[in-house]
C-alpha cells in the first residue's frame, strides 16, 4: 500500500527539542534530519500532517521552521490515536494510507494498536524509509507535487464556505470557480492514470487503468477522454476528472467516470455529467448509458447520479451478499455493475456559469 | 419493535438536512419538495452526509438498500422509507 500522508509528532520528532520547554523567543528548530524527509516525500506528492501534545502555535512554528504547509494539525493531549484517526476523517485517507512518526516509544505502541493498518515509524525508521516501495510512487504528477498546498488551500475554502450564508451554487460563484472540460491529450495520461489508482468515492469502475491504455484511448478514434479542470480564488487544483465514453448511434457509453474527492461539493461531477448528457443529445443519441460497481465506497457517484436524473433500470436491491460493510472492497467478489442511464429526450440540463468548455459549440 | 413516528422521522431528518448543508432555512422544507435540483440542491457531499446520519440515528443503510436512491426524492419518502426499513 502506498503512503499518501505521513503524521508527524512534534517534539524530538520534526523540531530538535521540546516545543514548551523552550522559551516563546527560542522554539526549538526543524530536525535537518527529519527536515530532508519531509521535502523529499512532499516532492513525491505525499502529503504531511502534524498530531503534537502542544498548543496549536506549536503546528504554527513547526510549518514556519520547516517551509511547509500541512494539510492538517492536530494539537492536544488526547490520544494520539485519536488524532490519527481525526486527521484519517478530515483528509478523507484509507488508515493503510497513512505512516505515524514518533520519538516516543509509548506514542508509538499506543496508535499501532489503536490503527493497526497505519505504518508506525521511529525517526530513525523514517530516515530509512525514504527509500522503501511505501513512499515511492512510480509516477509523480504535477497535482501529486501540489497536493500538501491543496489540502491547505481546501481547508480555507471549508472555513469561509461555513461562514458563508447562501447555497452552495451561491459560494461557488463568490469562490470563483472555474471548472474546463476538455478533451485529453496525450500529456494527461500520467495524470489519468494517478486518478483511476486514487478514486474509490467517484469511480465508476474501481479499476486501475494503465498509463499506455489511457494514451491509446485518446488516441482511438472509436473514444472519448475528457478531462476536467478546477480552480477557484483559493487555489489551482489542476485535472481533478476525467472520463472514457464509447458513442454509439443509439446510445453513448461512459466506460469510466472518476473524479478526485478534493472536488466534491464543488459541481463538478455534475457539470461533467451534464456537458455528457449535453454532447450525447447534440450527437443524436438517444440515451447516456453510466455502468458503474455498486458498492459501499462509491456511494457519493451514485448520489450524482441520481441527482443527475440517472436511474438504473433493474432496481433491485444491491447484492444481498455484499460483504461487510465495515471492509468495504471494491475487488472483492460479490459487487455488481448496474447499468444507469438517462433518457436524453426533452430539453437538455444547463451548464452553470463557471464552466468552461472549449470546443462545444 | 415498532417504528418511529412519521411526523418526529420528518422533524430529525429537517434538523440532519440544514446541518449537513449548514442552511438554517432547510430547517422549513416541505416533506414534499424534491431534494435533488433547485431549492435544497442536495449533491454528492451534503447526500453522503444525510445518509451517514440516517444510518447513524436509524440504523438504515438507504445506499446499500435502494440502487436508485429514490428515498431521496423528498423528506417524505425518505421517512417513509426508513420506517419501513428501521429494525
Amino acid at each position: 500500500m502506498m503512503i499518501k500522508c505521513v503524521i508527524w509528532d512534534l517534539d524530538n520528532t520534526l523540531l530538535s527539542g521540546v516545543y514548551l520547554e523552550s522559551g516563546a523567543q527560542s522554539p526549538p528548530p526543524a530536525d535537518p534530519g527529519m527536515l530532508g524527509v519531509l521535502h523529499e516525500l512532499r516532492g513525491r506528492g505525499i502529503i504531511h500532517a502534524i498530531a503534537t501534545r502542544n498548543p496549536p502555535e506549536a503546528a504554527q512554528h513547526a510549518a514556519q521552521a520547516s517551509g511547509l504547509e500541512f494539510a492538517a494539525a492536530e494539537c492536544g493531549w488526547g490520544r494520539k490515536s485519536d488524532a490519527v484517526h481525526r486527521i484519517i476523517a478530515d483528509l478523507g485517507l484509507a488508515p493503510d494510507a497513512v505512516a505515524f512518526v514518533d520519538d516516543d516509544l509509548y506514542e508509538r505502541a499506543e496508535v499501532s494498536l489503536a490503527v493497526p493498518q497505519a505504518l508506525v515509524l521511529s525517526p530513525e525508521d523514517m530516515a530509512d524509509a525514504v527509500g522503501w516501495a511505501e513512499f515511492s510512487p512510480a509516477v509523480v504528477t504535477a497535482e501529486a507535487r501540489r497536493r500538501g498546498e491543496m489540502y491547505a488551500e481546501r481547508r480555507r475554502r471549508q472555513e469561509e464556505a461555513r461562514a458563508f450564508a447562501g447555497t452552495r451554487d451561491e459560494f461557488l460563484r463568490y469562490s470563483g470557480t472555474k471548472v474546463t472540460i476538455a478533451p485529453a491529450a496525450a500529456a494527461d495520461a500520467p495524470r489519468l492514470h494517478e486518478l483511476s489508482v486514487r478514486t474509490h468515492q467517484f469511480n465508476s469502475t474501481g479499476e486501475t487503468v494503465a498509463e499506455a491504455a489511457l494514451r491509446t484511448l485518446i488516441g482511438s478514434p472509436a473514444h472519448q477522454v475528457t478531462t476536467v479542470r478546477l480552480s477557484d480564488r483559493f487555489g489551482d487544483d489542476g485535472l481533478v476528472g476525467g472520463c472514457v465514453v464509447e458513442p454509439g448511434e443509439r446510445a453513448w457509453t461512459v466506460t469510466l467516470l472518476m473524479m478526485s474527492c478534493r472536488a466534491m461539493g464543488r459541481g463538478v461531477i455534475e457539470a461533467l455529467l451534464a456537458w455528457l448528457v449535453r454532447s450525447a443529445a447534440r450527437e443524436g443519441a438517444a440515451a447516456l448509458v453510466v455502468p458503474c460497481l455498486v458498492s459501499p465506497r462509491n456511494v457519493p457517484l451514485r448520489l450524482a447520479l441520481a441527482a443527475s436524473g440517472f436511474r438504473a433500470p433493474d432496481a433491485a436491491t444491491p447484492d444481498a451478499a455484499t460483504p461487510d460493510a465495515a471492509t468495504p472492497d471494491a475487488d472483492a467478489p460479490g459487487w455488481r455493475v448496474a447499468r444507469f442511464s438517462r433518457a436524453l429526450s426533452g430539453p437538455p440540463p444547463g451548464l452553470p456559469g463557471w464552466v468552461t468548455t472549449p470546443g462545444e459549440p | 419493535v415498532t417504528g418511529p413516528e412519521a411526523p418526529e422521522v420528518v422533524g430529525v431528518l429537517r434538523e440532519i438536512l440544514a446541518q449537513a448543508t449548514g442552511r438554517e432555512e432547510l430547517r422549513a422544507t416541505s416533506d414534499e419538495a424534491p431534494l435533488f435540483g433547485a431549492g435544497v440542491g442536495l449533491d454528492s457531499l451534503t447526500g453522503v452526509m444525510l445518509l451517514r446520519e440516517v444510518h447513524r440515528r436509524f440504523g438504515v443503510d438507504v445506499a446499500a438498500e435502494d440502487l436508485n436512491l429514490d428515498a431521496l426524492a423528498t423528506l417524505g419518502t425518505l421517512a417513509a422509507f426508513i420506517e419501513a426499513h428501521a429494525r
